[in-house]
């Protein structure tokens, strides 16, 4: 079903998302595979306890065999009878920048993907649709290094100390400095891991006594944050806002369990834009309601901050609000920045209480001065602070090649999830055996693509999810498209009973596109 | 129907009577919760306040004004704009400023850019990892090391993905911060034993025996662990490696050994605290290490058998769910290793340095000095406490301050005083690197002396 709310008064644009069930054959498929799978893999399990089938997994040391084992046999039943067989798929080592193409090393097995092994060779430009390259910054065009080159020159590679003994170089004042007038607010930390920006922030900023409201598909890093913190979490349907409100309204007035103590703090966190489902937050209704029942909103913008937005400033401009609605903005430079590191923003007392409480601060190593000069330059480059409108061509050409790319897969009759604007793109595959066929045979069509399954998923519900870049011409996006409608008929995996013939009012055009 | 006899009627009739008064009588809930009317639901949700997202932080909190190095934080430190001899970076091998790795660096920033773009399992894996994962095995003499982009998180992911709810790990009281977080997110039982302290953590571990002897079904499944560290960054003193092997084989406990201080620095080749004890590295399950010490780079790894490091790549949380290490930085450590491997005599210097430091550290009047002769980072502690730990703090700002202003820049040992186990006291790290010349040591030891006269007396 389609989940076009259009709330008239909060969103000033329509707001489309798509979660498309599959037909119910579908389904009862993808438990008979699974069931398959199992079954086998009970067999061959027995069959290497008897010693019919040669084992090939390393085992514990002589000496330390009476000790108690380190797994439990059926914690990896799942790791060896099911990922194993399509472990290829994974880890394939690159040997090039994660441009828009790039080189696959090549890899074989001689032992049903037991051990690897390289033949020497590599696969040259292979498309690649898997890296979260969304603006293309991800170059090593000479020109637009530079200042990287000399950064890395001047200072080195590492900075060995933390943020608050002798960690502080001059370069992570004047990208902080950057970030906050990117982003339009008072300050902001960077911390030189994403995932660690979560999961030493949160702990500091709520603790015991306190509750957070997370999303249900909120990320690993959030929920690891989420624990450490000691507070007590409760999970509301993803992005809906009845679930949201129903557990805000009962926390303030139930209070905490078994004491009815009143709550310390409420903090909602969400995320800009699901990575695996590919749907955008509803942050108007989001920040109406923090506002009504006076909770705190924390919002991880990893993949959208730099990835949608008229300029590039994230779901905030996306949805034609201020950086003010949310208490704590939170990002990383993984995606769309193509260095490494992770940001918070928002106000000044924030972000001094950051300074001297997070774990991060005291604790970790500041950020390598090389890699914030690329944050710099790329966000230079975004505000248009070079003197080139080249950042916001990138957010343009982004823009076009994700609608066109939707648009496309939709009218071919895949079910792909998220919402329209969103450059990551979930094509719903399904079947266990289909998740292998699909990427080996992509592959050999020299495109990389990303599968992912259970436990990333749910189970009935493995996707291909592809990541769209500015960096993507329209041939290779033609290339990619063809090859998906072959593959498509060949796999059957053209599941949607919705195509553009049947609704066409619902395909409006974007206004970008009769720019052009 | 009336062929039945009368006491079987009279009790069929009092059943059914008894039916019906259940059937119409008022239900109980366990817990009396009376329902609130809208308007009283209302007035709650009107009537809550929240504290304020953050408290406000005092202007003259010690940690609120960073130290600020314009330039890179090498030999030679430009703090606060003026210049000074380091004493307070962990660059203990001088690599931070190496020609070679600068080299190797750039050369990998021209072939792959700067960031990876994506986790390990998503494209995100370079050749650059592949062969400094090989190089780290080869270098460590174990089987199989793993990368991961961030030293604080390596042994925060390392050990959750081993350790789980009901097993039991015994750590040392000292142990890093990164290892706390580690054992939170593990949600294992923590037994801490006193610092270096072997009876006590025997003592700890003879109690779990006999616990194990009343519940053996559940002793089978319940797995053990050590955490300790060889070099001690804390305390700046070294674990006893050799009576734990002992205690490893006697009670069946594994041992996961976290070596970002060691690493590069104790050994004859730098392998770390089992090469200075000699000890057979397969006898340890996991080390541990951070590259941001010795190698001057960002990131870490863990190295050991396969059996045990292959795990962590599909439940190390920081390996899966995070963008790989930038392949510039994965390159500088290849170097940085490189040079280690070609000039092991690196370590005799380091060693020789930090015991003439040490040396030259005794005797000053009011601050001891904390940590073995060949530890390169040193606490120096007040010798006796001035009351509070405010106070103490700003005691030591003081003599921090008075080196700073003569050229030696140092720091204090910075922690969250809330959220550590076990505070130590406060102090001022001393970083012994092997680029300081004997006579800026020798400057550095009657500065300190100065400035503890100055502000101590």
């Amino acid at each position: 079903q389609k989940n076009g709310v259009s709330n008239g008064t909060l969103y000033k644009k329509t707001f489309i998302e798509h979660f498309e069930q599959a037909p119910m054959y579908v389904a009862v498929f993808t438990f008979v595979g699974f069931a398959v799978g199992t079954i086998f893999g009970y067999l061959r399990d027995f069959m290497r306890a008897w010693g019919l089938e040669k084992r090939n997994i390393a085992t514990e040391r002589e000496q330390q065999k009476d000790f108690v084992p380190l797994y439990q046999d059926f914690e990896n039943f799942y790791t060896r009878n099911l990922y194993l067989r399509i472990r290829d798929n994974w880890n394939r080592p690159i040997c090039s920048v994660p441009g828009p193409q790039f080189d696959l090393m090549e890899r074989v097995t001689d032992d049903y993907n037991w051990t690897f092994r390289f033949t020497g060779r590599t696969i040259k430009n292979v498309i690649n649709m898997g890296s979260y390259n969304y603006l293309g910054f991800a170059e090593t065009d000479v020109n637009a290094l530079k200042t990287v080159t000399i950064e890395l020159e001047k200072y080195g590679t590492g900075v060995c100390s933390t943020r608050q003994e002798m960690g502080t170089l001059d370069k992570h004042v004047e990208l902080e400095k950057l970030v906050a007038k990117f982003l339009g607010v008072e300050d902001a930390m960077v911390f030189g891991m994403g995932f660690a920006t979560n999961s030493m922030n949160i702990p500091a900023l709520v603790g015991k006594g306190c509750l957070i409201l997370s999303d249900e598909l909120n990320h690993t890093s959030l929920v690891l944050g989420a624990r450490l913190s000691g507070a007590t979490i409760r999970i509301f349907k993803h992005n809906n806002m009845q679930s949201l409100e129903k557990l805000l309204r009962d926390a303030i007035i139930y209070g905490q369990p078994r004491t009815h103590r009143a709550w310390k703090k409420i903090i909602i966190l969400v995320e800009g834009i699901y990575s695996m489902e590919g749907s955008i937050v509803r942050l108007p209704e989001i920040v109406s309601l923090k506002n009504k029942y006076k909770a705190y909103l924390y919002l991880d913008e990893a993949h959208s901050i730099g990835a949608v937005g008229a300029t590039g400033r994230g779901v905030v401009e996306y949805f034609g609000m201020s950086p003010d609605d949310v208490d704590v903005l939170m990002g990383t430079f993984t995606k769309s920045f193509g260095a490494a590191g992770g940001y918070i923003a928002g106000r000044k007392d924030l972000v001094d209480f950051l300074r001297t409480h997070s774990h991060s601060a005291v604790y970790a190593t500041s950020m390598c001065p090389a890699v914030a000069e690329q944050i710099i330059r790329a966000m230079k480059c975004l505000m248009g602070l070079d003197g080139t409108t080249q950042g916001l061509q990138r957010v343009r050409q982004l823009e076009k090649n994700t609608r066109y790319f939707r648009r496309k897969l939709h009218e071919m009759g895949f079910i792909i999830y998220g919402n329209d604007d969103s450059p990551v793109v979930p094509l719903l595959l399904y079947m266990p055996g289909k998740i292998g066929a699909f990427a080996r045979r992509m592959l050999e069509k020299n495109i990389g693509v990303v599968v992912v399954g259970f436990p990333a998923t749910p189970i009935t519900e493995s996707r291909a999810r592809f990541c769209v870049s500015a960096a993507h011409t329209r041939e290779m996006l033609d290339t990619v498209l063809n090859a998906l409608d072959e593959l498509g008929d060949f796999l059957h995996l053209k599941y949607s009973r919705y195509s553009k013939s049947s609704h066409p009012e619902l395909y409006e055009e974007s206004r970008l596109e009769l720019e052009d | 129907f009336f062929q039945a006899p009368a006491y079987h009627l009279i009790l069929e009739g009092i059943l059914i009577l008894w039916i019906i008064r259940l059937l119409f009588s008022k239900t109980y809930k366990l817990q009396e919760r009376s329902d609130l009317t809208l308007k009283e639901k209302e007035e709650l949700i009107e009537e809550w306040q929240p504290e304020p997202l953050v408290p406000p932080v005092p202007k003259d909190h010690p940690a609120l004004n960073y130290n600020i190095v314009s330039g890179p934080p090498t030999h030679i430190i430009t703090v606060n704009g003026k210049e000074c001899i380091n004493f307070a970076s962990f660059n203990f091998l001088g690599l931070l400023n190496n020609e070679k790795v600068k080299s190797a660096a750039q050369a990998s920033l021209k072939k792959y850019g700067v960031g990876t773009c994506g986790p390990r399992g998503f494209y995100g894996t370079f050749d650059v990892h592949l062969e400094l994962e090989e190089r780290l095995a080869k270098f460590m003499r174990t089987e199989e090391a793993i990368i991961y982009s961030y030293g604080f998180a390596t042994i925060a992911s390392a050990i959750p993905a081993y350790s789980k709810r009901g097993d039991i790990v015994f750590v040392d009281e000292a142990a890093c911060f990164a290892i706390q977080k580690g054992l939170q997110a593990s949600r294992s039982n923590i037994k801490l034993f006193k610092h270096n302290d072997m009876a006590d953590l025997e003592r700890l571990l003879k109690e779990q025996e006999t616990e194990d002897q009343k519940n053996p079904r559940k002793a089978r499944v319940t797995r053990r662990f050590i955490v300790v560290e060889g070099l001690y960054m804390n305390t700046g003193d070294i674990c006893p490696l050799p009576e734990l092997i002992k205690l490893k084989y006697k009670y069946k406990v594994r041992i996961f050994l976290e070596e970002s201080l060691s690493f590069g620095v104790l050994g004859e080749h730098g392998r770390g605290i089992t090469e200075h004890f000699g000890i057979n590295i397969d006898d340890i399950d996991l080390i541990s290490a951070n590259m941001e010490n010795s190698l001057a780079s960002i990131g870490g790894f863990c190295c050991g058998r396969s059996f045990i490091i292959d795990h962590q790549r599909l439940s190390g949380q920081g390996y899966c769910f995070s963008a790989s290490l930038p392949p510039l930085l994965a390159a500088a450590a290849i170097e940085a290793l490189n040079i280690m491997e070609d000039n092991p005599d690196i370590f005799q210097t380091l060693r020789a340095k930090c015991e003439r430091m040490h040396k030259a550290l005794q005797g000053i009047s009011g601050l001891k000095v904390v940590g073995e002769s060949f530890s390169p980072a040193l606490h120096l502690q007040l010798e006796e406490s001035c009351g509070s730990r405010e106070n103490d703090v700003k005691l030591l700002k003081r003599v921090v301050d008075y080196c700073m202003n003569s050229g030696i820049a140092l720091t204090q040992a910075r922690y969250l005083e809330k959220e550590e186990k076990c505070l130590p006291p406060p102090s001022v790290r001393v970083v012994i690197t092997v680029e300081q010349t004997e006579q800026e040591l020798d400057k550095a030891a009657s500065l300190l002396k100065e400035a503890a006269q100055s502000v101590l007396n």
